[in-house]
């Protein structure tokens, strides 16, 4: 009983990111930045990228499938499903990479590290402080979806195995 | 902290794959697993700079945007006043 609680207080495989900002705007501005493809491809990606696409489904269980390009050159396709709309306040989805389809892919598929969960959750919070905003990301890593992936893949296997012994 | 909550710790450290532990008679020698924190560490890191840096984007698009607003509110200001001046004559 006593370990079954510690470990599902300490949860070490869903380690966390939180990043806290104040915005000299109102919430309804980052509303907007957040949800509007016209302004999310101003501002997506880090410094001296371009985001060439940006396409929202603005509701709950519709997708988003953004295109960031590196100043080399390099494409990065990221998707995922609105799960919590509460404007101007509250946005949750699920994050991953993908394909320019908008497939899901592994993170490896850009050659990025294997560790990378295949399916990640963002919250998004826009708190009022006298005029400006607090914004804060929370970035889950979501594991356990690999492990359903795994599970496909064995399940697969099975089929084929069951297919093979007829 | 004692003994028996130093074992817990270490029950959830290995659960969590952060450490390996074998059994010799009554020891269970622990060995961290550098290479599992460090994957852990890596994409966390990726984020926390993508994250940054698409903020300091949205902190100038926000500003620019709000620069823009006002510009256009100054004009419709003056065109109003104008259009005012305008009527008297």
């Amino acid at each position: 009983m006593v370990e079954q609680t510690s470990s599902s207080k300490a949860q070490p495989a869903k380690p966390e990111l939180v990043i806290t900002r104040i915005f000299s705007a109102p919430r309804e501005l980052l509303w907007q930045s957040w949800t509007d493809p016209k302004q999310i491809v101003k501002w997506w990606g880090p410094k001296n990228f371009t985001a060439p696409v940006a396409k929202i489904d603005l509701r709950v269980g519709g997708k988003y499938l953004y295109c960031m390009r590196s100043p080399e050159g390099q494409d990065y396709w990221s998707t995922g499903t609105y799960s919590e709309i509460v404007p101007p306040a509250r946005l949750v989805c699920t994050d991953s990479f993908a394909d320019a389809d908008g497939h899901v892919v592994p993170a490896s598929y850009y050659g990025l590290g294997d560790d990378f969960p295949l399916e990640m959750q963002v919250t998004i919070t826009f708190e009022d402080v006298d005029g400006k905003t607090k914004m804060t990301l929370k970035h889950v890593g979501l594991p356990e979806s690999m492990s359903d992936m795994a599970g496909t893949g064995w399940n697969e296997s099975f089929d084929k195995l069951a297919e093979s012994l007829k | 902290m004692s003994l028996p909550a130093i074992s817990k710790h270490l029950k959830v450290l290995e659960r969590a794959g952060l450490i390996a532990r074998g059994r010799e008679a009554q020891w269970r020698p622990s060995r961290l697993e550098a290479g599992r924190l460090k994957e852990v560490a890596d994409w966390l890191e990726h984020y926390r700079r993508f994250w940054d840096e698409s903020f300091d984007r949205l902190d100038a698009h926000l500003r620019e945007l709000q620069a823009k607003q006002k510009q256009t509110q100054r004009k419709q200001t003056r065109e109003k006043k104008h259009g005012r001046t305008n009527k008297q004559f």
